[in-house]
């Protein structure tokens, strides 16, 4: 209106006079003149500037050096469409390619990235988790100096001169008295900045320490493989037999993603008589891969070196010639006595399992086990003819580095005159070993310390400067994964802080030519790009140009640099013989002499997500613990040691003790106890601080993966360990279903034979035509989901769920859309099965939930699904009552604001964790109930999409959040109308059955039943 | 008429009041009450009440402002203290309209003395039942969508939903009460508009009175509205409940799912419905002094009832056990043997349903108490029937809870199974009720007749046509129902 009115005026006068005209009072006069007079239009034009001025600062968030106006937006950018950029994450010397989604310049999801081989299209649980880290509330905001014992904020100018005073101090004295030290890095840039500061400073000393490292594999491989000093990669999908001597493979090794996708292309089988593959266990903890098992053996860690060593034997004494001579040095040294309790029929039954697929098995060993078992995984890997075939090696990086715990132990007793220690990332106050006093280091005398990082941490607070360090997503970098791939890190998002990344840093220190990001790792990558360009310009966007710059950007676009060759290193066995030249003597655990395991958490890992909400309230994905860690031990030593459950327990090794809730676990192996490392944090943030309990005390340098001889002494407190899942038992029902492989031959249909059968009531009201269009639904198959997480979190990131504190976890008011639900199975109490099973909303054609919902806020759409409208929820929370899968989730509270025991107001949640919500779903208010919608946000995505190119949405197009996620690729969604989507095929399997089929829901998401592949010949003989 | 309103003598039946009673003489003792100061044990409840009123205001000030959660409620237990208090508070709501209504059907003439009573109760109980609807949803701003009210967003009640019948049921009963009440009111105000000395008590009472002035033709009227809506209100005792029950009898939750609850919670609620009138009646009877009025023969009757309403309930808990094993349903045998007997299927760690004890409080409340009312020394002794309503009010609250937490803390798949623990708010919210309840109750006492004056005086010797034919006969028996001697 006032548009026209605006036309019309000549002058201010005459705009008041048509304005007095339109509505008497004058509020044009606020316009023209300034007037104290709020109207409800100055108010208008207040907040549309306001929300001007927001848009503004997104797009301000972009990692552009010079700001072009919005009218010159950036290419490709339309408001409201997302983008998405190909980038990388770390994993140790490992690396994730991942696809990060932006919308409107806020990084808001991660997904695989097809192209890139760790990922396959798929993340693990951290691939998910880290885009929460960068909006992290608790991230350091500025640099900071220490003034009289406390770090006081400093500004970066402060900062940067004090930085570049260090690199003229030591420019002067070659670096004498500099220390550098750097978690494990995959990075090429890093590598070569580190060179350049090594070349400016040369008597300066670089370290490394990561608390949870393949130190052991490395060393391992250096053994069996002539010095080099490369991890073995696997391809499990050419595997039809897999012994893990204490590996997590499909869980928390590096490289699991791809792992567990290769894994169930063998598992998955879709008729009876497909090959499928068999997976044998040695484990003491019971993990992930351990409930994928069809043999599983619960051992000390300890004891896994004697199974090793009697495999060895045992191939060698069926004619596997190559170990011959290993075979020879470990029986002269073999004590019969020595072998007491241990399941060497079991094991021999896998040997022959594993003889009679030579080159079609995998031996592999967990990150814990020592490098001696590594070796002989390698010697028997490779006398099973296995290189090349199923096992594969990376090229060597970082040959001559030395061993984390080494390196800090190195700089921990450096006593030549160190006067500057630069610490870039890491904790190592919090997870040093604890044999290494990393506070007391820090608190020499003389000693200027610098502690870059992302958050002020337990380290920074003992440091004295700190600058805030650029989080993955905000800074340009470069990652190598084992098998030699490498991708560019690109940064999504303008650093939120300021921070600058570590090639940055060190570029600056170095007193590089250029400290841009962008540049050093374009310099780095040059000469590859040249070199390589005809073998790079496959990727990405068809291009005729040619020019290492179009090559660049191509890999920028495809996430992927370039992959070299595997090798295929020859076995040498010399230096496995010489590595048992020194005899140890089994360890043999009892209540009085235990064993202790450490892990990395789920989420947490080390405590670097030791604050992120996500994580905290991650169900541990067999004890379905959030919130906390335990003491995780058999239930028969927790009788054993006369423990309760949650009473604390005193563990100690010599004069080291760390005081632990305890947790059972059936199928943990006896006398032996798992810690979970990344609790217990004291800086981490204002969720992680005192969350759970610091197990670091006790992991000292010859103990980092497990430690022998510890006692446990009974505490008189107890301490209260919150569960998302408290009935670990199905009670007989048919839920998740499973069968072994010779019984799914003779009963092809056991899925529908041994659940209910569908139940078809005459309808109460018209039935709806499903025949056409789209019409969507979902398979989920038990046979390869081991229950690792991934799809857990990655629907919390999609669809902005919250996490309500352990208080809230305690009443049963969790908001996951998607759980995993995990019962023990079988009859031996002490070793059972696992069977896991993903409930999210099931998508029932005759739901509950619809008719007794007084308000219609829950309605079936033509499409089938089970729209949830939020804002016609009242909030009766009959649905939910009505629901029997109960996957329905209530907003008791204002979750966006309340956590634990702190009541909140509306509007109190930080600006910065806003920044992550996804822009097409609606943040709950409390009061509302809320689902699993088949993340209907990317439906309608799609769908525009399609109907804008006048053509159908093609299966594959859509998938969930979940689907998109899983790594084993256990979850499939489409449209059931197309008779040649996946998802109708895999309909078809005989395997499939629908959830609680009695009740007559018609559910649209459906399970295909597991099958277990145990080995006939071992019946009976261990689960 | 004096063939049935008339004592039948050879019964031993006398008039409702001693002979000598004026009609004068009832006017005074209960108008009186609304004329004369408060006694300080009026005051003393009124501001125990009032009080315990403050208490429910601050709990749903902190309900309403921090959400639902404030509660005990979880998943799976999404209702628990709050739909538990909803229905046994509507049961309590039925005893009134019985009393009142299908008693005057029946010409049960001595439902004289309590019906005014009862019928107060009903409607304070059924406006603190319809309260927890209101206020259990998450979002009670919006609870207007519940409401077929015609909206520019084009939206529109679920009419399958039994939430929606439960609204238009509760309403219904609610506005009939009222009006069944308010009428019977009516002769009434007027009398106290006649007798008040102050221009307020007169505007006062004269706007209720509508305008009656005794006239022939009122009454003619008034009989007939009188009897219309005691025969509207006497379905709705039978309806209100059982869709109530449909609540949980049309849900596929096992321990809901049951076509046996309509006549089962129209029972239940009759049950507890006798057992707070019995229990404020006793307390009422011996403040104000009313042997006379509410007789031992009177609670006879009401104890009777109560037996025989406790067999119903009994039959019906009997019952759904036997349809669990019938059926061979596994989800129902579990929430009927471990959840509620306990021990009657034991989980694979050996344990018994961790909520058993609610359903052994509420077979000893509802279905062992009353047996007593067997013997007729229990029937007529004040100590033990006060006691033993007291207990059936108390059971009739754990059956709703047993009904509502049992059978959804653990129903289909163990995985989601949970516990549920009351909060402090719960606590305060239940409480806060009685609060709400009795202010209303005490209000009620102290500004409205709290007996039926009209009709006691209808009761009167004096008010029957050939009064004068018996008037030489010694003894005149009661009105109409057999009130014995004492």
């Amino acid at each position: 209106m006032w548009r026209s009115l605006d036309d019309k005026a000549r002058s201010a006068e005459e705009l008041n006079r048509l304005a007095e005209e339109e509505q008497p009072g004058g509020f044009m006069g606020d316009l023209v003149e300034p007037s104290t007079l709020v109207s409800r239009r100055a108010i208008l034009k207040g907040s549309s500037i306001a929300a001007l001025a927001a848009g503004l600062q997104g797009c301000l968030r972009r990692p552009e050096d010079i700001i072009f106006p919005y009218s010159k937006a950036p290419e490709n950018l339309i408001p409201g469409i997302p983008s998405h950029f190909a980038t990388v994450t770390a994993r140790g010397r490992d690396a994730l390619g991942v696809v990060a989604t932006s919308h409107d310049g806020r990084p808001t999801k991660i997904e695989g990235n097809t192209a890139f081989p760790t990922s396959l299209g798929a993340t693990d649980v951290r691939g998910q988790l880290y885009v929460w880290d960068l909006y992290d509330p608790d991230r350091s905001k500025s640099p900071a100096k220490r003034e009289g014992g406390a770090l006081k904020d400093a500004t970066s100018d402060e900062f940067d001169e004090a930085f570049e005073g260090l690199a003229k101090k030591h420019a002067a004295d070659q670096g004498a008295g500099l220390r550098l030290l750097a978690p494990i890095s995959n990075s090429p840039s890093f590598r070569a900045m580190r060179d350049k500061v090594q070349a400016k400073f040369p008597k300066s000393k670089f370290h490394t320490y990561s608390p949870v490292n393949d130190d052991n594999a490395r060393e391992g491989a250096r053994m069996a493989l002539q010095g080099k000093a490369t991890p073995p990669l696997y391809d499990h999908s050419k595997s039809l037999v897999t012994l893990s001597f204490g590996s997590d493979f499909l869980g928390k090794e590096s490289g699991s993603v791809a792992a567990a996708r290769r894994f169930a292309m063998t598992r998955a089988i879709a008729e009876p008589d497909q090959p499928m593959n068999r997976l044998y266990v040695i484990e003491s903890n019971f993990t992930v891969t351990g409930s994928m098992a069809d043999h599983r053996l619960r051992s000390p860690q300890s004891d896994i070196e004697w199974y090793a060593k009697m495999l060895v034997i045992g191939l060698a004494g069926r004619g596997v010639d190559n170990l011959g001579a290993l075979a020879k040095v470990l029986q002269a040294d073999l004590d019969p006595s020595e072998l007491q309790g241990l399941e060497l029929e079991w094991l021999l039954g896998a040997a022959a399992d594993l003889l009679a697929n030579k080159g079609r098995c995998i031996v592999l060993a967990g990150a814990s086990q020592p490098p001696r078992v590594h070796a002989l995984v390698n010697a028997i890997n490779g006398a099973l003819g296995n290189f090349g075939r199923t096992t594969f090696f990376g090229p060597e990086v970082d040959a001559d580095e030395a061993a984390s715990v080494e390196s800090i132990a190195s700089l921990a007793s450096d006593s030549e005159g160190m006067s500057t220690l630069v610490i870039i990332g890491g904790n190592p106050v919090y997870d040093a070993p604890a044999d290494v006093d990393f506070a007391r280091l820090l608190a020499r005398e003389g000693l200027t310390s610098v502690h870059l990082s992302d958050h002020r941490n337990e380290t920074t607070l003992a440091c004295s400067w700190h600058a805030p360090l650029a989080h993955e997503l905000e800074a340009w970098g470069d990652q190598q994964s084992q098998d030699g791939a490498v991708a560019v890190q690109q940064p999504l998002i303008a650093p939120l802080y300021g921070g600058r990344s570590a090639i940055e840093f060190l570029a600056a220190f170095a007193d590089e030519e250029t400290t841009r990001g962008h540049d050093i790792v374009k310099a780095t990558h040059a000469d590859q790009v040249k070199k390589d360009t005809k073998a790079l310009l496959g990727l990405g966007a068809p291009d005729k140009d040619t020019s290492p710059e179009s090559v660049w950007r191509r890999s920028l676009h495809a996430g992927i640099l370039f992959v070299p060759k595997g090798t295929k290193p020859p076995v040498a066995l010399q230096g496995i013989i010489e590595a048992f030249a020194e005899k140890k003597p089994r360890t043999l655990v009892s209540a009085t002499n235990l064993e202790v395991s450490f892990e990395p958490d789920n989420g947490l890992w080390d405590g670097q997500h030791a604050n992120n909400l996500w994580a905290l309230e991650l169900p541990s994905p067999m004890t379905k613990i959030v919130w906390d860690n335990a003491a995780i031990m058999s239930p028969a030593t927790r009788d054993a040691l006369e423990l309760e459950n949650g009473q604390m327990v005193r563990l100690k090794v010599g004069d080291r003790q760390v005081e632990v809730p305890v947790w059972p676990l059936p199928g943990h192996a006896d006398n032996c106890i798992t810690l979970t490392l990344g609790w217990g944090r004291t800086a981490a943030g204002r969720y992680g601080n005192g969350k759970g309990f610091d197990v670091n005390p006790l992991r000292t340098s010859d103990g980092m993966g497990f430690a022998n001889g510890v006692k446990a002494e009974a505490l008189p407190e107890s301490y209260n360990l919150v569960q998302t899942q408290t009935h670990d038992r199905m009670e007989g029902r048919p839920i998740a279903i499973d069968a072994t492989l010779e019984e799914y031959k003779e009963e092809p249909d056991f899925a529908s034979y041994r659940s209910v059968e569908p139940v078809s009531t005459p309808p109460l009201w018209k039935q709806q035509d499903y025949s056409e269009g789209y019409q969507w639904g979902m398979t989920i198959d038990l046979a390869s989901c081991s229950g690792c997480n991934a799809c857990v979190v990655a629907c919390q990131a999609e669809n902005t769920i919250p996490s309500v504190g352990k208080i809230e976890v305690e009443r049963g008011r969790e908001m996951h859309w998607l759980r995993i639900d995990r019962y023990f199975v079988g009859d031996d109490q002490d070793s059972p099965q696992v069977a896991v099973q993903p409930v999210g909303c099931q998508q029932c054609e005759e739901a509950p939930c619809e008719n007794v919902c007084p308000v219609n806020a829950t309605v079936h759409s033509p499409e089938g699904l089970n729209d949830m409208v939020y804002n016609r929820c009242v909030g009766t929370r009959y649905c939910a009552n009505n629901c029997p899968y109960k996957v329905r989730r209530f907003n008791y509270l204002d979750w966006q604001g309340h956590l634990d025991d702190k009541w909140a107001f509306y509007g109190d949640f930080p600006e910065s964790r806003k920044l992550q919500f996804n822009p097409n779903v609606t943040v709950r208010m409390r009061g509302v109930m809320e689902k699993c919608t088949y993340c209907v946000q990317r439906i309608q995505e799609a769908k525009i999409a399609a109907n804008r190119e006048d053509r159908t949405i093609r299966d594959g197009e859509v998938t969930t959040a979940c689907q998109q996620a899983c790594p084993s690729g256990a979850i499939t969604f489409g449209n059931l109308n197309d008779p040649n989507a996946r998802v109708t095929k895999l309909k078809a399997i005989n395997r499939q059955y629908q959830l609680l089929a009695e009740i007559g829901t018609r559910p649209r998401t459906t399970f295909l039943a597991r099958v277990r592949n145990p080995n006939p010949k071992l019946e009976g003989k261990g689960s | 008429m004096s063939s049935y309103e008339a004592p039948i003598k050879e019964l031993g039946e006398r008039y409702l009041l001693p002979e000598g009673t004026t009609a004068h003489d009832v006017t005074e003792t209960i108008a009186g009450v609304t004329e004369t100061k408060a006694p300080r044990g009026w005051w003393l409840l009124f501001l125990l009440s009032l009080s315990a009123l403050g208490v429910l205001g601050g709990a749903l000030g902190f309900l309403v402002f921090q959400g639902v959660g404030v509660w005990g409620n979880n998943a799976p237990v999404y209702w628990a203290w709050d739909i538990t208090n909803f229905v046994w508070w509507i049961g309590i709501g039925h005893a009134g309209t019985l009393i009142s209504a299908i008693l005057f059907l029946f010409r049960q003439k001595w439902r004289t003395s309590i019906n005014r009573f009862a019928e107060a109760m009903t409607v304070f109980a059924v406006l603190c039942a319809a309260m927890f609807p209101a206020i259990h949803t998450g979002r009670p701003w919006f609870d207007y969508y519940l409401f077929p009210i015609p909206n520019q967003m084009d939206m529109w009640p679920n009419f399958k939903s039994p939430l929606m019948w439960d609204v238009f049921a509760v309403n219904t009963y609610l506005l009939i009460s009222v009006i069944f009440w308010y009428i019977g009111l009516i002769p009434d105000f007027a009398t106290l508009r006649d007798r008040s000395k102050n221009l307020v008590r007169k505007r006062a009472y004269g706007f209720f009175a509508l305008g009656w002035r005794g006239a022939h033709r009122h009454w003619q009227h008034y009989e007939r509205a009188y009897l219309i809506f005691a025969g509207i209100s006497t379905p709705l005792v039978l309806s209100v409940h059982s869709v109530v029950s449909f609540d949980f009898a049309t849900s596929v939750v096992p321990g809901w799912h049951t076509t046996i609850f309509p006549p089962y919670f129209v029972a239940g609620a009759v049950f507890s419905g006798f057992a707070l009138v019995t229990t404020l009646m006793l307390i009422c009877r011996s403040v104000f002094k009313m042997h006379r009025v509410v007789t031992v023969r009177h609670l006879d009757l009401m104890n009777k009832f109560m037996l025989g309403t406790a067999l119903l309930v009994g039959y019906a808990y009997a019952m759904e056990f036997f349809i669990a094993w019938y059926s061979s349903n596994p989800y129902e045998q579990w929430v009927f043997l471990h959840n509620r007997l306990g021990w009657g299927i034991l989980d694979s760690n050996g344990n018994w349903g961790p909520l058993w004890w609610a359903y052994y409080a509420m077979v000893f409340c509802n279905v062992v108490v009353p047996q007593i009312f067997w013997f007729k020394r229990a029937r007529t002794s004040v100590p033990i029937m006060f006691i033993a309503s007291i207990l059936i009010n108390i059971g009739m609250w754990f059956e709703r809870f047993v009904i509502i937490v049992t059978s959804t803390y653990q129903d289909f798949l163990p995985s989601s199974w949970g516990m549920f623990h009351p909060t402090a708010t719960d606590v305060l919210t239940y409480l806060g009720t009685f609060g709400l309840f009795f202010t209303l109750f005490l209000l009620f006492v102290r500004w409205i007749p709290m007996i039926a004056i009209a009709e006691v005086k209808g009761t009167l010797p004096g008010a029957h046509p050939d009064m004068h034919a018996e008037q030489t006969q010694e003894a005149p028996g009661a009105a109409a129902a057999p009130v014995p001697a004492e």
